[in-house]
């Protein structure tokens, strides 16, 4: 029974941490905190889920679909608005990207009106079982799978290609990279078009497993910011043991406490972390 | 320059007063509780300026202060029978200590990390009142009827709103003129070197942090008094952090009058679109926001006082100042 609860804890962190992924990146680059950030995985979920019923794809298949159309948002957005206020004070990109959620999440709503949908995959609620004691389902082994398979390459990206090179310059040292030839704008616009990318994979992972609606991506913000917070920001794997921590504490403390208390334990790690450990798990010295 | 901005400055301040007083003899029960609306966040947005704004420590939960003064009112005159004069001191006190409290740990981080440490208390402590039995949790909890009659009601609650804000931007004022104005400022700028120069930064930040606790707490048992019923999800919620924080921006945070202004801008601005677009309203909202942070990223307070001059070259700069 135990067992099952972290099996489930795991599976679920996977996930939260292909959320997070692209939430650090952002933010360890660009040190913006992209609160929009559930909006883009509440959008990422919808071009999965209008895939699936109006043109019967996969959701498996539309994944890539969904991180294309989500890079290429998540860069003209970058490129042409907050791009414009880098610059300034914390706060000010702060409460942008607040406008860009507001944004995005009432166009959804008028779009596609607040009613719940889910994508129903005839293998949904097919598993196995290890023993007689674990049962795995294959879409969230799948989910889980994928999330790691995308963490990966991300990590390929950012360490052994040009662009990698040149986002982690700029992010290193903003004056010099220019001056050794970094086009930072579009530099900027395509890190904040990869993290975004990330968080439509994960809408759409999120939308197989979950029941889906235009309100769904605050909470999701919320959990990005605890997972990145525990694992600490500045490294590549900092999102996976954020990830699966929170997943095994939520599953762990929803059994001891009930259900309700999910999200109190959440911020209450949160808070913790900040407190005692404020460079997280992983997170590198300055 | 300067001459010619106090002068703007006092006739907007006179003008100000004169209709601050006058208007709920002059106008409707709709009016009046749309502006007693306004004032609520005029509050909101001014206590969070002395620490977002003159402190410069950008505070993301700060609703939390605007929930607990609701729920301390609520708990103590639902269940404990206290009349609503030991509840209102009560629930600024309250939010006041509970600053405090959070403040010891939590104002030791600094930037993007305080701001998410206090979203986190925020969001903690909503689902914390959520669950309590004492706070009736998300079943939300109702506050005993006032014993007035309506029009009497929406007056009263227009002048307790009121005068929590003439009290808010008063004690601004004198702090700012005082020892602990000048600390704050000087920990905006260089929390080192005011450290280094002996400024107690500490005592200095929680006393900025309890102050916006405890007016944004006087705010929230006003608000849970005139709702009569509330729920965590409404006096809890992050949007109104975001609502007060914009408010502050667009009028011109390290100001006195700018919060005040913001709030008043866009709670007009919010109330025509919620008339013109009922189901889209929150949609052009967002639009205002981006438009907002991205042409008047120092707030409207330059041009009304008179130190700029507004025209596009002016938004235009706003610009150049800060892209990449």
């Amino acid at each position: 029974m135990l067992l099952q609860i972290i099996i489930n804890g795991i599976l679920k962190g996977g996930l939260y941490a292909l959320m997070a992924l692209g939430m650090s990146l952002i933010w360890g680059v660009m040190d913006i905190i992209n609160i929009a950030h559930g909006a883009f995985i509440m959008l990422g979920a919808y071009c999965s889920y209008w895939f699936f019923s109006l043109l019967g794809v996969d959701p498996f298949i539309s994944l890539f679909l969904s991180i294309f159309i989500l890079f290429v948002i998540g860069y003209g957005i970058q490129r042409y608005l907050i791009n414009l206020v880098i610059r300034a004070t914390i706060f000010i990109t702060l409460i942008l990207a607040f406008g860009i959620e507001i944004f995005i999440n009432n166009l959804a709503l008028v779009m596609w009106t607040a009613d719940v949908r889910k994508i129903q995959v005839p293998y949904g609620a097919s598993n196995f079982s290890i023993g007689n004691f674990v049962t795995i389902p294959y879409v969230r082994l799948g989910a889980f799978l994928i999330a790691l398979i995308i963490a990966c390459v991300f990590y390929f990206i950012l360490n052994k290609t040009r662009l990698g090179r040149s986002i982690r310059a700029t992010s290193q040292d903003l004056d010099a990279a220019r001056l050794v030839g970094v086009d930072v704008a579009k530099t900027y616009a395509l890190t904040f078009g990869l993290g975004v990318g990330a968080a439509g994979a994960a809408g759409t992972l999120w939308a197989i497993l979950f029941p889906i609606n235009p309100m769904m991506g605050g909470i999701l913000t919320l959990k990005s910011f605890v997972v990145v917070i525990i694992g600490g920001l500045g490294t590549m794997f900092g999102p996976i043991v954020g990830g699966l921590t929170l997943g095994v504490a939520e599953a762990l403390g929803s059994n001891w406490f009930g259900t309700t208390y999910e999200n109190f334990i959440s911020f209450t790690i949160l808070v913790l972390v900040l407190i005692f450990l404020p460079r997280g798990i992983l997170g590198k010295s300055e | 320059m300067a001459q010619k901005g106090t002068v703007t400055k006092g006739l907007f301040l006179g003008i100000l007063i004169i209709i601050g007083i006058a208007l709920p003899f002059f106008s409707g029960n709709f009016i009046i509780r749309f502006v007693t609306n306004a004032l609520m966040f005029a509050v909101l947005a001014s206590a969070w300026n002395i620490i977002g704004g003159y402190t410069g420590y950008a505070s993301f939960g700060n609703v939390v202060f605007l929930g607990i003064g609701a729920y301390v009112s609520a708990v103590l005159m639902e269940k404990g029978g206290v009349p609503f004069w030991v509840g209102f001191p009560a629930s600024g006190v309250g939010a006041a200590i509970f600053a405090i409290l959070i403040g010891l740990p939590v104002l030791r981080l600094k930037g993007h990390y305080f701001a998410i440490a206090t979203l986190g208390v925020a969001e903690a402590m909503k689902a914390l009142v959520d669950n309590l039995e004492i706070t009736e949790g998300n079943s939300g909890i109702y506050l005993p009827v006032m014993d007035l009659s309506v029009k009497s009601q929406y007056i009263f609650f227009y002048f307790m709103m009121l005068g929590v804000l003439v009290l808010t931007l008063v004690v601004t004022y004198i702090f700012l003129k005082k020892k602990l104005g000048y600390g704050l400022i000087a920990i905006r700028e260089d929390e080192e070197a005011a450290n280094s120069l002996g400024v107690n930064t500490t005592l200095f930040k929680i006393t900025s942090f309890a102050l916006s606790g405890f007016f944004s707490g006087l705010a929230g048992s006003l608000y849970a008094y005139q709702q009569g019923f509330i729920k965590p999800e409404s006096v809890f919620d992050v949007g109104v952090t975001v609502k007060m924080i914009v408010m502050a921006v667009f009028g011109g945070i390290g100001s006195i009058l700018g919060p005040l202004l913001g709030a008043l801008s866009i709670e007009i601005i919010s109330e025509i679109l919620t008339n013109y677009f009922l189901v889209a309203h929150t949609l052009f909202f967002g639009a205002i926001v981006i438009f907002a942070i991205v042409f008047t990223p120092k707030g409207i307070m330059d041009i009304i006082s008179g130190r700029k001059k507004f025209g596009i070259s002016y938004l235009l700069q706003n610009i150049r100042d800060h892209r990449v």
